[in-house]
């Protein structure tokens, strides 16, 4: 807002220059003024639009006019939504993504208020150490998960060695996904909420232990209204990006083969990659179902931050 | 008489309520500090485990390994396979962060100093790649280029351009917070009031004042395209970068060759690249406070702070 109240002399600035006090400019000043204000951001727009728009744009209009061999119609829809893979695929992901950003925000929530308030180093030890694993992920983590937890895994290993009968879960199955899906969950909530945990102050807790209060009290009708937005707004943040991905579930579905869970991204992939009945149309879909889940919680999301901002 | 005895049952309900009250807190200090050892376990197994994954000759039956050796850190490092896959990440992920500041300063920067219209427009665009699965990206550029460029299907340049479009918002936001914290406009202004045209401004005035952005920014989209796998598979498949590696190798279901191994060392190394890379982003915004969550009116925090 303050950033356009400060440009707000230039913004006419092709117009000036092309009107000069008249009142109809010509044609090639009026270009002219345009290309003055948008010129240097062309580059950038192009790349998005090719690259970004373009593409999303592309897959819904191939999804309403069935790869463009239908015409307009949702047939290609009805008939994709109708195989029980997809729509087991479709409900394995929205209950996967749920479980997971709720475990986040049971675990990460007192996490990051804890964090929030210790003295500076130690601190800096814990938001490095959440950095670092926030930043493991794909592939590598998959990979982890296996050496980890896996079949022949290390606490696996540790565990049976013990003389405890344990029997690691399958590495495609929801709980194998979970929990390695927690492993960089955890931390990006952590440090997405972290900056909101100040604005509950210190004072408040001491003035509502004057009003003898309890911890419990203060909690329930003080941090807990206060915080709710953002920690919602972040269990939305989680819910969206676990929908979407890809990289641990293929590594970690891999080992299943067959019996590993059937998720959105995945589908989407094997549809790429094999399938003779759809093939490209039926990962459209999929495709435009996970655009459509992904942006309504996008919406969400901003919605409850509007809220949540409003008191600050 | 009355008075004192009043103010002796205080003492007294004080002491006991502090009784109780450190009671709870010693209770709440062994809470938390399992609670963070828990956490302290979780984050660092895993990292442990494929450690000693790397140096192990055979781990399928004890606690511990048979045996360790460096051979798979040799023969991993000797791999002309996977010297190249790096080679191609690493020249994608430069690549893309280049491609990236150069289309996204200038754009920036005429959205602060000209043109406000700019800015909700790269706003709108930005929150694209935040929401929408790379997958469902990489698909539709898939569709889409192969209606307007099917020469370019499967090609590095494509793989670029897509990975520069998924970067694209790291970069500005770490750019359009800089300039909003060096002033720019001002600056802008007292440069023009001088005599320098807006290149000028912009090459010798702004971008001095705006390094941390711009490295920030850089190192943010790099980590972004080295460690992504969505896209290079659906969209790249005929090269080789290290996810695409990584992912054939885990795969491969048989530990026969040593696959898991080697796999181990490959993750390693990404690993330490991508440590690197964002101690390297922490180390240039020290002392800078972070702001509120990613799309909550960044501009506005940034004005603000």
């Amino acid at each position: 807002m303050k950033m356009a109240t400060l440009s707000r002399p230039y913004e006419k600035l092709g117009g000036l220059e092309s009107t000069g006090g008249s009142a109809a400019p010509s044609p090639i000043a009026r270009t002219r003024g345009w290309l003055a204000a948008w010129l240097p951001a062309i580059p950038l727009l192009l790349l998005v639009a090719t690259c970004l728009i373009a593409p999303v744009v592309m897959l819904v209009w191939q999804s309403v006019t069935g790869m463009g061999e239908t015409g307009l119609s949702l047939d290609l829809w009805f008939r994709v939504l109708g195989q029980h893979a997809n729509q087991d695929a479709i409900l394995t992901s929205l209950v996967l993504a749920a479980a997971c950003a709720t475990v986040t925000l049971v675990l990460g929530a007192p996490l990051a208020w804890m964090i929030s308030r210790m003295l500076r180093g130690k601190r800096a030890f814990w938001l490095g150490l959440l950095n670092v694993s926030a930043n493991f992920g794909g592939i590598g983590l998959a990979f982890a998960y296996m050496a980890t937890i896996g079949t022949v895994g290390m606490l696996t290993l540790i565990v049976q060695g013990l003389g405890i009968g344990f029997e690691a879960p399958r590495e495609g199955s929801m709980p194998a996904l979970l929990m390695a899906y927690e492993y960089t969950n955890v931390p990006l909530f952590v440090l997405l909420t972290i900056p909101a945990m100040s604005i509950l102050r210190d004072d408040w807790w001491e003035a509502a232990q004057v009003s003898s209060a309890t911890r419990l009290v203060f909690w329930r009708r003080i941090g807990v209204p206060i915080l709710s937005p953002f920690l919602l707004a972040g269990w939305l943040l989680i819910f969206t990006w676990t929908l979407g991905i890809y990289g641990i579930a293929y590594g970690l579905a891999g080992q299943s083969g067959a019996t590993a869970v059937h998720l959105i991204t995945l589908q989407i992939g094997s549809a790429l990659q094999s399938d003779v009945l759809l093939g490209p149309g039926r990962a459209a879909i999929l495709a435009v179902v996970l655009m459509l889940f992904a942006s309504t919680s996008l919406v969400l999301y901003r919605l409850l931050l509007r809220r949540a901002t409003r008191w600050l | 008489m009355a008075v004192e005895a009043g103010s002796s049952a205080v003492t007294k309900s004080r002491a006991a309520a502090s009784v109780r009250s450190s009671d709870r807190k010693s209770v709440g200090r062994v809470g938390r500090a399992v609670f963070f050892g828990f956490a302290l376990f979780y984050f660092c197994v895993p990292m442990a485990a494929v450690l000693i994954y790397s140096f192990a000759t055979r781990w399928t039956a004890n606690v511990l390994p048979d045996g360790y050796t460096l051979d798979w850190w040799r023969a991993t490092l000797a791999d002309p396979r996977i010297q190249s896959a790096f080679f191609t990440s690493i020249s994608l992920a430069s690549l893309t962060a280049i491609l990236d500041i150069a289309v996204v300063v200038p754009a920036a920067y005429w959205s602060r100093v000209r043109n406000a219209r700019i800015r909700p427009v790269v706003e709108v665009a930005a929150a694209v790649p935040f929401a929408l699965p790379y997958v469902v990206i990489a698909f539709g550029l898939m569709q889409f280029s192969g209606v307007v460029a099917p020469q370019f299907q499967g090609t590095f340049p494509l793989l670029v351009a897509g990975h520069s479009a998924i970067a694209f918002p790291f970069v500005y936001w770490a750019v359009d917070g800089a300039m909003a914290a060096a002033g720019i406009e001002r600056l802008t202004e007292t440069a023009e009031a001088c005599g320098a045209s807006p290149y000028q401004a912009l090459m010798r005035v702004v971008l001095p004042n705006i390094s941390a952005g711009l490295v920030t920014g850089g190192l943010l989209s790099f980590a972004a395209s080295f460690g992504e796998f969505a896209m290079a598979q659906i969209i790249g498949r005929s090269l080789d970068t290290v996810p695409l590696w990584s992912a054939e190798m885990i795969r491969s279901y048989t530990d026969t060759a040593g696959s898991y191994n080697r796999l181990a060392v490959v993750t390693l190394l990404t690993f330490a690249v991508l440590f690197v890379l964002s101690a390297l982003v922490v180390y240039w915004n020290r002392g800078q406070t972070v702001r509120l969550l990613p799309g909550a009116g960044a501009s506005d925090q940034g004005g603000r702070q």
